[in-house]
Parts: structure tokens; sequence; C-alpha cells
């Protein structure tokens, strides 16, 4: 039982809680359930104070048998990759229900109930260590998430939820196939062991095996992820989604699809990953420059910041299949940074809505004048997302197109693009929202933020400059695990140059 | 040692206070802070500028890692040399001087403290670039001056043209830094550092192709940046900001970064001379196309932002012919009077109410007499005036232009003179004659006349108080002598008086020829009155068609139609592949029989042949 | 010729739950004209009482295994397993029905003995080592199962169902019969393990054999109503009484499933080659068919129908893997769906009301807000029905599919999978109506659970769970009893 096990519990435990309580304690339900997640919180940042640099394996493991015959363990434990994902996630849970606080009010229990379910499922998804460990806690994940939308939605809510569970379920089917595929190989669903005995030769998978699985995996992630063209779920699950649903989707559920990629598909099917990622590349692409001129075209503020999570996630797949070091650095680190930037944009674009109660851009304008601190941060968060130097997603899209510049060139060139649309699509937005005359509807309704909305929005603005100016913190971490992932999956471009040393560099100097 | 550090934070605190609390503090407190952050970075840069001398060798700190990927390492540096404290100089002294005339212009405006934290915030990014000790620092100077001028240019966010402008200004820039990126992204996979020092150390060693591709990726930057064709659209337009933003930003400081950043990488830039020869193309082609459009225009404003481009179009030369230092000295120079331009039209502007439109002013001496002189005297430089400022540097830049290319001085002279006409129109039109204005126009306060008065003076003799080439001659060498310099000298003066004389008897003598020559012209001059529809040509062929087709062709149709058509279409076919399957379900008994009669037939068949043939 | 005719004691023992069953289903028959009347419910808890002591006699013989009266029967951990699980299904099936009959007000008594007779019918099938016996158990199970089907007379809808079961069950009887008549034709035997061998001998036409296991196929495909045959099962589960129709989709079809397995796994192994492919084209189709036909029914008792031939179609594509590992897939996946379907049944008793006028998934409307505790055990059971993990369902799935993959059947496991996608889509659509819709006036006027039905509720609930979370000691009796006389 060490610290992972019980931030395990944790969330776990608040859930049957939260069943337990009577539904007439509303209030007692939402104080109890911040609790929880509060001290998940303060648990998961001893993960990253207890984290040994310099190892090579897992770090705070569990391993128990679950169940003797099909052999499944429980067994858990982080490396660099999990470490920030994790804590991204119990970071982000209590915000989720710090701004749930007043706009849920229908049937609150289950709400915050199932928001701790959702913090168990992707803590156990990034830390899961068992194939078949790992399947359950990325489905549990689609269940609370399924009512999440599905009971406190906007109006099309039941489509956008079917429409996602059902998307997601596809996906899975066929990585299940893959994972006791996989065991019957092997005889295991210990990933460790199956790496090793891919490794070693002990399982020989021919080539045509190898591209299956590779792609029943792929598809699955792909699908979460989510990649054009597989994306078209994602907008209707966001714009129906209550605001702490949408954060929570945005900013970890659509890491499970590139955190899955990384951990599984690149060190699994090196051989397969190498030979598909071209055309994968290309699709990532497409959905970079795709995803950020269908955001610029979006009335719907939320659909609009969908569109622009299809952009920023073609750079984590294209960082990934670039499989170089400043690539799936740039790629780990975009993923947190998205959850950051992009979360908060959600979470503001929900304060907007809860006082005006309209998602169209064309309802708002002038919010600047009225709400001069909210129109700040909402700027910031703005310049966050469109990649301003000093703040986050500019380190994690250097990094991801410098790696992808040393693998190809032109596939750079193009990648780049989306960072000029980037801007297009999120400055118009702001000039509509926040600039020009003051709306009628605006000028009643639009107060600036609140005590509450401040607790839950600083954290992240002060994330995206930590993130942005100091990216030792949390890159370290990352970069060795990716380094001895580049390493099982045997292909690595490295800098072809060595580093010249230090010279006058003027004119007269040569 | 040098606390450089402290020469960007002091500003970076004088956002953080008024910018914070601003709301909360009375006028004099923010301009103290505002004001006083910017002095005291200043007299900081003195210090260190007088401290010690540069030797050959920039001093370079580094204060801790910003990003360690694999081998790629790139930290917090600033390093400083000759070149640097030049820039910074002209930085924080010209920023002082418009910090305190701001604080007279703006007095009566709403969200004085927002202008202020934003200006400081600028001083802020501003130094960083030109303090930026590698490629990537300055790109956060680089993107954060383009953050502020964004901002500053959308001071006035209720009007829709000012936020437009702001936008069009990001995002034109954006454009330049995408090359800029890819420039840098080049660099590290043929350097694997973005170091200044390993770089250009390196650099001679490269391959020319390799160099000129970084070269002409940085110029597509700096173009940006420092409004060049064809990205040069975005700066008239930023006119749309307060006068003082214009002065500092759009004149003085950021604009003129390109050039900074080209000199700043001349290693590389000589070593790829094809990129050379592009850059002093490019460079020419904006001076004289701009300064055409200057000729036309009535907006006081957008008169001086079109010499804007032009005087950054010849530093852009100077640059492109090898005469870094001299492109840098005008740069200096240009910081002195176009500042003072733009500051003395921000006072003409005040004292007429607002008005922009030079045809209802006029007449303005016996008003706004301190206005009147200082800005003669900008003037003057600008027109390439022996003695002024304005004079040395152009020279400098034309004499190494003919060293060159004899057609490029020529061009130049061309130019020149040009400039020299519209701006003294401009003048003439602001002060002779009645005035046509509305209200009853006014001397500005002393807060404004006097960074004026300072401004001129060195418009005046800044060019000889400050020899820059031979300041800098440690990096860039001084070009050597081209034969029959004098009669060059003389050519570009003459050029620059025929265009003052030319203007005088236009504006002041015959005032009806103006008309005249309007009409003879016909359609050349609705040409360049219109700025030769390049901006709706840029909505015509790029904007609409990304909006619309992103609109019709992607959302609509791929997205909503083709890819949600697809899934979509599944569920129902699915539903409809039940539905067929229900009337299987008929009920009726009989054909149940008759089903398990035809299954168990084929049953049999497949046990008995099927099962047979294994 | 065996020695001696007096059976032993031991073998009494092993045939004691039948005999328990029938004992106690005889007496209720005869108690019932004088307490039918004055109390009711007393049938029920006698029944209760008689399948728990016919289980712990189940479970007592287990500890004698063997064949018994001269090889008739075979006591083994299989057929313990089954025996365990149909007295189960019976024992949730009783305790299901109490409301319901109050509801109806019918006869208590002889529906609680057919129940009794029913499932000692399914004893008598899963523990037969004999063809004849096989079809004795089938026919003692059926006729009773077609008494319950029609158990409420002035209901039209129980009529028809019981009529078109009776007439297609005969019908499909009669296919299984030939086959048996071949078989003892070609072996000169009816003794499961005596018919192995002689077929395992040279000379025998394989040809005949082949009809033989081919009528077998389409008597036994009709009992677990896999497609081809599976048209009479909508109409009949739709027409049932539901607690019937709960009761019918689960243990006959696991008996029939059980002497499928026995059947095929012992006498027809050898020719396995030839009947695999038929087994693959069934186990396919009847998923296909089955969700792809629920997608559009509003009718929860049809489409539970449905969905119960789906569920046989994967049944089936463990059986086409034709491994241990396959009949230990099939023992685990029957009693997670048991489960789950006799507690959806449960509460679909409970909102369907007096004369089950409400039916329509719609009828569901708002159940999370009016009775959250009914709506969530509901949800539990359609979760599994979906195969999300922590539940028997999801366990169960995942064990077949192992076992298809484990014998290179792999695009049958693709294709299986990709189905239960299909299928979660009308499974959701409970989910969406009692979670996401505003209550309608069946929620509204909804009474509480009755402890009967809560029972029913909540042990299949908890029993989803176990398996589902906590399924070691099923997976190992089920492995452990999986290779019949081998």
């Amino acid at each position: 039982m060490n610290i992972l096990d019980l931030l395990l519990a944790i969330p776990a435990i608040g859930f049957f809680v939260g069943l337990i309580m009577p539904r007439a304690q509303e209030q007692a339900i939402r104080l109890l359930t911040l609790v929880f997640s509060l001290i998940a919180f303060i648990v998961s940042l001893g993960l990253a104070i207890g984290f040994q640099t310099g190892q090579t394996t897992q770090q705070f493991v569990t391993n128990v048998v679950w169940i003797q015959n099909p052999e499944i363990h429980y067994h858990v434990g982080i490396d660099g990759l999990s470490l920030w994902l994790i804590i991204l996630t119990t970071f982000l849970t209590p915000i989720a229900i710090l701004i749930s606080w007043k706009s849920i009010q229908k049937q609150a229990k289950e709400f915050f109930a199932f928001l701790l379910l959702l913090e168990f499922g992707l803590i156990g998804v990034f830390a899961a260590w068992d194939l078949f460990l790992f399947f359950v806690f990325w489905e549990i994940v689609l269940v609370p998430m399924y009512f999440l939308i599905g009971i406190w939605g906007h109006d099309r809510r039941i489509y956008a939820a079917v429409k996602f569970f059902l998307y997601t379920m596809a996906g899975s089917a066929l990585m299940l196939v893959a994972i006791i595929f996989l065991y019957t190989q092997s005889g295991t669903f210990d990933y460790a062991t199956i790496l090793d005995q891919l490794a070693s030769g002990r399982i020989a998978l021919s080539h045509i095996q190898e591209t299956l699985l590779f792609l029943a995996f792929f598809i699955a992630f792909a699908i979460k992820v989510p990649l054009f063209p597989l994306h078209t779920w994602l907008p209707d699950a966001h714009v129906e989604a209550p605001t702490a649903g949408s954060l929570m989707l945005a900013s970890v559920m659509l890491k499970m699809g590139t955190y899955g990629l990384v951990r599984f598909c690149l060190p699994l099917f090196p051989t397969a990953a190498r030979e598909n990622a071209p055309w994968i590349i290309v699709l990532a692409i497409i959905g970079i420059v795709y995803g950020a001129l269908v955001a610029m075209v979006q009335p719907n503020m939320k659909k609009l910041v969908a569109y622009s999570s299809v952009s920023h996630l073609g750079f984590v797949v294209l960082g990934i299949f670039s499989f170089t070091q400043m690539g799936l650095d740039g790629a780990v680190y975009q993923m947190l940074n998205h959850g950051i930037s992009t979360g908060a944009l959600f979470i503001l674009v929900g304060f907007m809505y809860e006082r005006r109660h309209s998602l169209a851009i064309a309802d708002y304008g002038g919010v600047a004048t009225v709400a001069p601190w909210l129109s700040t941060i909402f700027l910031i968060t703005t310049l966050a997302s469109i990649g301003l130097p000093t703040l986050n997603n500019f380190v994690g899209e250097f990094l991801v197109l410098q790696g992808v510049a040393q693998a190809n060139f032109t596939w750079t060139v193009f990648a780049a693009l989306g960072v000029i649309l980037s801007a297009c699509y999120m400055l118009w937005l702001y000039q509509r929202v926040f600039f020009g005359a003051v709306g009628e509807g605006v000028e009643h309704h639009v107060l600036d933020l609140n005590l509450r909305e401040w607790v839950s929005i600083v954290p992240l603005i002060v994330m995206m400059v930590w993130m942005g100016i100091y990216t030792q913190t949390f890159l370290a971490h990352v970069s060795e695990t990716n380094a001895q992932i580049l390493n099982q999956s045997k292909m690595n471009v490295p800098l072809r140059v060595a580093i010249p040393p230090v010279g006058g560099g003027h004119l007269n100097a040569r | 040692m040098h606390k450089l550090w402290l020469i960007p934070a002091l500003p970076f605190i004088g956002f953080l206070i008024n910018g914070i609390l601003g709301r909360k503090l009375s006028k004099t407190v923010i301009n103290a802070v505002a004001v006083g952050s910017v002095v005291l970075s200043f007299l900081w840069v003195l210090q260190n500028a007088a401290s010690c001398d540069w030797g050959a060798n920039p001093l370079h700190a580094h204060y801790f890692t910003w990003i360690r990927s694999g081998g790629f390492n790139v930290g917090w540096d600033f390093q400083i040399d000759r070149l640097t404290v030049v820039m910074l100089l002209i930085v924080t002294g010209i920023g002082s001087l418009i910090h305190i005339y701001a604080t007279g212009y703006m007095a009566h405006e709403e969200g004085y403290y927002r202008f202020f934290a934003y200006m400081n915030l600028f001083m802020f990014f501003m130094l960083t670039l030109v303090l930026a000790g590698n490629y990537l620092l300055l790109f956060v100077g680089w993107e954060g001056v383009g953050l502020c001028s964004y901002l500053l240019i959308g001071f006035y966010f209720v009007k829709k043209s000012a936020t437009t402008a702001g936008n069009k200004a990001f995002i034109v820039n954006r454009i330049g830094d995408f090359g800029f990126s890819l420039a840098m992204f080049l660099i590290v996979v043929n350097f694997g550092t973005l170091d200044f020092r390993r770089v250009f150390a390196a650099a001679p060693g490269k391959p020319v192709e390799t160099l000129t591709a970084i070269a002409l990726l940085m110029l597509v930057g700096a173009a940006g940046k420092s409004a060049q064709i064809p990205l040069y659209v975005w700066l008239p337009d930023a006119m749309e900001g307060p006068t003082p933003v214009s002065a500092l930003i759009h004149a003085a400081t950021m604009v003129t970064a390109g050039v900074y950043m080209c000199s700043r990488s001349a290693v590389i830039f000589t070593h790829a001379p094809a990129a050379m020869e592009t850059v002093a193309v490019i460079g020419l082609a904006t001076a004289v196309f701009a300064a055409t459009i200057g000729l036309a225009q009535y907006d006081i404003k957008k008169v001086f932002a079109y010499s804007t481009v032009s005087q950054l179009g010849y530093m852009f030369l100077g640059v492109g012919v090898g005469a870094f230092s001299a492109g840098i000295w005008h740069l200096m120079t240009h910081a002195f009077f176009k500042a003072l331009l733009f500051l003395g039209a921000g006072s003409v502007i005040h004292a007429c109410h607002g008005e922009q439109d030079m045809r209802h002013m006029g007449g303005l001496r016996k008003y706004a007499p301190i206005t009147m002189w200082t800005l003669a005297c900008a003037s003057l430089a600008i027109a390439g005036f022996p003695g002024t400022s304005g004079f040395f540097s152009k020279d400098a830049i034309l004499t190494a232009a003919y060293g060159y290319a004899p057609w490029m001085f020529w061009v130049g002279v061309i130019t020149a003179g040009m400039t020299a006409f519209y701006v003294w129109r401009a003048f003439w039109m602001t002060f002779m004659g009645e005035y046509k204005g509305h209200g009853h126009p006014h001397e500005s306060p002393l807060s404004m006349t006097g960074p004026l008065m300072v401004l001129a003076v060195l418009s005046l003799f800044g060019g000889v108080l400050f020899n820059v080439p031979k300041f800098l001659s440690g990096m860039f060498p001084l070009p050597e002598e081209v034969p029959g310099e004098a009669m060059l000298m003389g050519i570009s003066i003459a050029a620059g008086l025929i265009g003052i004389g030319i203007s005088y008897y236009m504006y002041v003598v015959n005032t009806e020829l103006p008309g005249k020559v309007t009409s003879a012209l016909g359609g050349l001059y609705t040409l360049v009155y219109n700025k030769y529809f390049v901006d709706e040509i840029y909505d015509a062929t790029v904007v609409t068609p990304l909006v619309e087709g992103s609109k019709t062709v992607l959302w609509h149709g791929a997205d909503q139609g083709l890819i949600d058509g697809i899934v979509n279409g599944v569920g129902t076919e699915s539903r409809a592949i039940g539905g067929v399957l229900r009337l299987i379900q008929s009920g009726n008994i009989r054909s149940y029989a008759t089903w398990v009669v035809l299954g168990s037939v084929a049953v049999l068949l497949v046990m008995v042949f099927g099962g047979g043939m294994r | 010729m065996p020695a001696n005719f007096a059976p032993s004691a031991d073998d009494y023992l092993r045939f004691l739950p039948e005999i328990i069953l029938t004992v106690a289903g005889t007496a209720l028959m005869v108690l019932d004209p004088l307490f039918a009347k004055r109390l009711p419910k007393m049938f029920g808890t006698l029944a209760i009482g008689a399948f728990i002591a016919a289980m712990v006699a189940a479970c007592a013989a287990n500890a004698v295994p063997g064949a018994s009266f001269s090889n008739l029967l075979i006591v083994d951990g299989f057929a313990t397993y089954f025996r365990v699980l149909v007295i189960g299904i019976g024992i949730l099936a009783t305790l299901s029905s109490y409301e319901y009959l109050d509801r109806e007000k019918a006869e208590t008594g002889e529906y609680h003995a057919l129940l009794l007779f029913s499932v000692a019918g399914q004893c008598i099938m899963v523990s037969a080592n004999d063809l004849i016996m096989i079809f004795i158990g089938l026919e003692i199970s059926s006729i009773s199962s077609y008494v319950l089907a029609g158990y409420l007379r002035d209901d039209k809808r129980n009529n028809e169902a019981a009529l078109k079961y009776f007439l297609l069950g005969s019908f499909a009887t009669g296919f299984l019969l030939y086959g048996m008549a071949i078989i003892y034709g070609i072996t000169g035997t009816t003794k499961l393990d005596e018919v192995r061998l002689a077929l395992n001998t040279p000379g025998v036409s394989m040809g005949m054999v082949a009809v033989a296991a081919g009528l077998m196929i389409v008597g036994l495909g009709f009992k677990v109503s896999g497609a081809p045959f599976q048209m009479w099962a909508p109409d009949v589960y739709q027409g049932a009484p539901a607690p019937v129709s709960a009761f019918m989709a689960t243990a006959p079809k696991a008996a029939a499933f059980a002497i499928f397995v026995r059947i095929f796994m012992t006498c027809f192994e050898r020719i396995s080659n030839s009947w695999e492919p038929l087994i693959w084209i069934f186990a396919l189709l009847s998923m296909t068919i089955g969700n792809f036909a629920a997608l559009t029914q509003t009718n929860l008792k049809r489409m539970l129908a449905y969905s119960s031939i789906a569920n046989a179609g994967y049944i089936l594509v463990a059986l086409a893997a034709r491994s241990e590992l396959g009949t230990s897939a099939i023992m685990f996946y029957l009693a997670a769906y048991a489960l789950m379907n006799i507690g959806a049944f449960a509460v679909i008793i409970h909102i369907s009301g007096k004369g089950e006028r409400h039916l329509q998934i719609d009828d569901l409307a708002g159940l999370s807000q009016k009775q959250p505790l009914t709506a969530a055990l509901l949800t539990v059971f359609v979760l599994s029905f979906i195969g999300v993990p922590l539940t028997g369902g999801f366990f169960g799935k995942f064990y077949i599919f192992r076992a298809a993959l484990d014998s290179n059947l792999v695009w049958l496991a693709v294709l299986g999978l990709l189905n239960s996608a299909v299928a979660a889509y009308y499974y959701l659509r409970l989910l969406v109506v009692m979670y996401m819709h505003e209550p309608g006036e069946v929620t509204q006027e909804l009474h509480p659970l009755t402890p009967g039905l809560m029972a029913a509720l909540v042990l299949p609930a908890i029993g989803t769970f176990a398996l589902g979370i906590l399924p070691e000691a099923v997976l190992n009796f089920a492995r452990n009893s999986s290779m019949l006389g081998r």
C-alpha cells in the first residue's frame, strides 16, 4: 500500500461515500467531494516529491495478483510519463468540482460522485501496468463521462453522449481483441513482461500480425485523441457537456489516447509504428490545419474551442510519430499544456455561459468593458493557447515542430501553419466577444469574476506561466522516460550535428 | 555583476504594479511608476554602457535553463555587446521621452493605467529582444512586442476598426514569425543550438545553401516585423493606436527589430550573398513603393506611417548591401526624427481636437509654434538636409548602395526626393495657410513639448554626436571608400532640396496646382491614393476564400456532411437492417416452420458435404 | 450387462437433487387445493426451500462423482455446475414471481410446481450420460415450460406464446430425436461415452454421423434460440408471463447448452472439423441478427428476447472454439448472463404493472429520479449486458473471446466484439430513458419494490459484481470441470 494505491483509493471511497449520502444533503455532498479531491491532489503531490529521477523502472509499484487464471494483476506504477498526467488529473478535479458548485443543482449527488469516479478511472488508466487492468480503467472512465454529458448536458446531450460512448466502444472493442491476442501469444497481461518477450524475440509476431495489432491499438487511441477524421464526436460532446465535463474531457480524457500511443503503440510495435508513421503524420497535419480552419468559422464558443483541441492534439500526434526526443518531449509536454490552457478556456466559457446563458459568439461583445478581469484572464488563456512565448503551449509546440524538423522539414512547414491559424481564430473570437460596444444582454448579466471563480481559475494561470518559463520542473522527468521509450521503439532521430563551441561570433572573428 | 536582467526587469515591475493595482492608483502614482521604471532602466543602461569597454566578444550572462531536451538546450541567457548597447540606448532613451510625452497626451483618456501598463510591458519585451543571448529568447521578445503592439493598437477596444487593426497586425506578424521560427528550426537542425555565440562561430563553415535558406526565412520574419513588402500592410492600419504608441512602437523601436535581427545575424547573411541581394532589393522596393503612397495621403499619421515603411526600406537596403552599421545608424537617427514626427503629429492632432485630416488643418504656426519648429527640425532631418542626423545615415546607406550596385543608389535618391516632398507637403499643409479645422487650436503642455524639443536637438545633431559605424567598427568593418563619394553626397542632398522646393511651390506658393496635378494624373492618382488596392487584393485572394472555404467546404461539407454523414449513416443503416430482420419475424407459425425446415436442410447439406470435404 | 441391479446408496445421492425437486413439485400439487385460498404465498416459500435443499444435495452429490444407475447419469463437475446454476435460476425466478402472481391473481401452487418440475428436467439433462436420459430431461423441462408460457389462461398473449412454443418446440425435438435414433442405429448404444468410443472405431460411416450431428444441431440450435432457429424466441418471450420469460431465457437455455457441449465435445468431438464451421456461422448469425433486430425494438421484453439471441451467439462463439477453455467460457458466461437477464426481467416485472400494461422502453422514463435504487440496479445489469468492466458480462465476454482467439478464431472474435459495440446502442437506450428523460406517468405512480423483487434484483446485482471483480472461484470450478470425460 503506497501513495499511488492510496491515491487510487481516495476518489473511489469518495465516490461510494457520496452515493450513500442522503440526496437532500447537497451542500454536504459538494463539500465532501471537494475535500476528497483536494486530499487526492495533496497525496498526488507526494508522487512528485518522492519521484526518483534517473530510474529506468516504474516507481510506487504495487503488483498483486487479482485473478489467478487467466493471470491478471493489479499492477500499478508510474514513470515520468504518467506522473504529470496523474497530477494533472488530481489538479483539475477539485477545480471541476468548484466550477460546478452553483451551476449543478439537478441531481447534484450523482454529479459530484461521478466526478470522483471519473478521477479514479483516469488515475487508473495512467497508472495501470497490466494490459487487462488498463483496459478495465479505460472502460470505467466511459461510464461517468457518459452520464455527465447525458444527464447534465445541454439540448442535444443525449445524441452527444451516445455518440461519444459508441465511438469509444467501437475503438476499444478492437483494442480488447488485440490485448487478448497478445495474451494468447505471451501468456501474460503484464506489460513489462510482454515488452521483454517481444524484445527478446520470445514472442515473434509476423509482420502482418504486428501491423494489425498496431492498428487495433492505434484506432482505439486515435478515436480518443481524436485524430482526424475520427474527431466528429468531440465537438458534439464538448458543446453538450456541462463545463466540468468539457474540462475533464478536453484536459485529461483526450490525453488517454495520446498517452496510449506513447505508452503502448511505440514500444510494443516499433516496426509497425515506424512503417505507418508517414500517413499518421499526414493525418495529424491535416488535423492541425483542418481543425484550425473549422474552428475559425464556428459560431459557438465551445465548438470553436473543441475544434481548436483537434488542432492542438494534432501537434501531439505529430510529435509522437516524429520519433525524435524533442518531438516526443514536446508531445508529452503539449498534453499537459493543452490540459491546462484548453481546460482554462472551457472554464472561462463556462463562466460566461452561467452569466449570459448563451454560447453563441454573436450574443456577446464588449465584455471587456463590463468585466475587465474576466477579459484579462481570458486574454492570458487565449495567448497561452496560441503559443505565445513565456506561456506553456509555446514550449510544447516549439519542441514538437523542432523534433519534426529533424525528421522531415517539409512536415514542419505545413504543421507550423497551424500556429498562424490559431492566432487567427482565437484573436477573432476574442475581438468579437470582448471588444466592441457593450451588447444589451451583456451589460446587465455579465459580471466580473467572483471569489469562487478566482480560486478556480488562478491556479491554471499560474501553471501556464510556470510551465512556460521554468520547464525543467516537468520536462526533466518526461524526457527521461521518453528517451527510454524511443529506445524501445528502436528508432530515434538524433540531432545530426555536434554542438559547436562558443566563439567570437563577429564578422571580424572569422 | 552587470545585473543585465535589471534592465528589462524594471519596466516589468512597472507593468505589474500598474497592471494589477492600476485601477486603484492615482494618475501621479501611475506616472511615477511608468515613467520612473523606464527612466531607471535607461540610467542602468547608461551605467552599463559607461562601466566597461566593449571588446570583440559579447558579455554573456546565463540565468537558468529554459528548455532541455535530447541534445538541445536553451537557457534564459542575456548577452550585451556594442550593437546591443546602441539598441538599448535607443529603446530606453526614446522610450523614456515618449513615456513622459504620453503622460500629457493620454491625460484625459479612459484606461490610463492600462495604457501605461502595456507600454511598460512593451519596454520589457523590447529590451528582452535586444538583450537576448539566443534566438529563442530573441523570439520571446519578438512575439512579446507583437503582443503589446496588438494590445496598444486595439487600445480603444470599443472601436471595431482599432481592434481589427490590432488583429491584422498580430496575424500578419504571425506570418512573419512563421518564417522566423522555420529559420530557427533549420538552425537547430544544422547547428544543434540557438546560442548566438555558438551559431555564429560555426556559421562560416556551413554550406551556402543552408545559410541562404536560413537567412531568407529570417528575412520573412523581419519583413513581418519591420513592415517590408509583402507584409507591410499592417503598419498603416496600426495608426489606430494612440499617437505615442505609433511613435514608440511603430516608428522608433519595434518595427526596427527586423533590422536589428538581420544585423545580429550578420555572420549568416554575409555568407549567403543571394539572401543579401534579396534583402537589398526588398528594402529598396519597399522604400519606393511606400514613398509613392505617402505622396497622396491626407491623414497626417498615415503619411508618416508610409514614410516609416519607406525609411525601414532604407535600413534593409543598408543591411542588404552589407553596410550593417549604416543600417543601424539610420535606425537610430530614424528613431529620433520619426519619433519626433509622430509626437509632433500627436501634438498637432491634440491641438486640432483629434482631427487627423491635413485638409482640415493649416495655419497652426500661430497657435503651436514649438510644435512647428520641432517638426521642422524632424522634417529637415528626414529630408537629409546637410548636417542633420538623417543626412549622415542616409548618405552612408546610399554610398554603400552605390558601391554594391549603382542603380540602387539612383532609386534610393529618387525615393529620398519623394520623401522630402511628402514630409514637407505635410508640414506646409499643417502649419501654413489658414486654419480650416473646427474649434480653437492650442499649443500642447510642457510634458509634451519638452520631449519634442529634446528630440529636435537629437534629430539635428544626433548624426554628429553619435557616429554609430565607428562605434560598431569592431563588429562591422567600415565600408571601403567609394570613388566620387562627395559627388554622390551632393546628388542626394540635391534630391532632398528639390523635393522640399517642389512641395513648397505646390502647397504654399501655388495652392491650386495639387488639384490640377491630381486630375491630370487621374487613374494613376486614384491607384496611389488607394494604396494600390493591396488590402483589397489580399482580402479577395486570401482572407475571403479562406474563411468561406472553411465554412462551406470544410465545416458544412467535410465535417458535418461527409464524416458525420458516414457516422450517422452507419447508425441509421444498422437500424434499417434491424427493420428488415424484423420482417422475418412475421409472427406466423407456418412461416417459422418453413424457416426451420430450410435451415435444417442447409445444415444437413453443410454437415454432409461441407463436412465430408474436410 | 451390469453386475447388480440394486443401485448403491451413492447412486441415490447422485440423483438426490432431481428426487427432491420432483417430490417437492408433486407435494405442491397435492397441497394446492388445500391452501391455495388461505396462504398463496406459502407455495413459493416451499418451492424456495425445495430449491435450496436440491442445491445442497447437488453440492453433496459432487462429493461422490461418477456414473450411476448403470451409467445413465453421471455426476461430474460439469453436471454439478449446471445443476447449481439452474437451481439458482429457479430460486431467482420464484422470488421474482411472488409479486407477479399476486398481482395477476393467479394460482400459485401449480405455478411453482411446474417451475420445480422444469428445473428437475434440466437437472436430469445436465447430468445425463445417455441420449435417452437427455431426451427425457429435455421433455420434462420443455413440457413444463410450455405450460408455464401459457400460465395465465385468460391472457391471449400467453396462449399464443404457449402454442408457438409448443408446436415449434416439439418440431425441433423431433429433429433431436431423429439424430439420436441415427446415432443408435450406427453405434448400437445411447450412452455418450460408448457412442464416443464407437465413433472412434474405424469403418463407421461418417456421412451418417454427420447427418445425425446435423439433426441434433438443429434441435439444440432451436432450444438455445440460436439463429437461424431463433424466430420463436421473440414472440414467446414477449407473450409469456414476464417471470416465465426470465426463466425460459436462462434455465432451459443453460441446460440446452450443457447438453450441446456434452454431446458435441464428447460424441462428436472427433468430427468437430465438420461441425465447427456450422457453429461459426450460427454464432455470427445469432449475434448479428439478435443485435441488429434489437436496435429497433421498443418493447422491453422483445428487446431482451433479441438480446438473448445475440447472447446465444456469443456462447456459440465459445463452442466454436472447441476447447476446454471454450467450455469453461460457456459455463461462466451462462452464469453471468442468467444473473443479468433475470435482474433485468425483475425490473420489467416491477414496472409493467397489472396485466403487463407498461412494457415500452419509454415506460422507464425518469426512473432514476423516482426510484434511484431500482434504476441503479438495472444500470448494473445493463452495463453487464454492454460488457463494461467489473461486471460479470464483461468478464464473460472477455473469457469467450479469449477462448476464440486461443483457437485462432480471430475474425469471429473481431466481429463478435464489434457486435457488442452495436449492442451497446440499444442497451444504452435504457440508461438514456431512465436517467436523461423526465419521469413519465408510469414511473410517477410506481409503488416501491416488494421484498421478493428486491431480492430478485439485489442478489443478481451482487452476483454480477462478484463475477466481474472476483470471478476466481467460479472460473476455477468451470475450468476444472470442463474436460468432459476425456
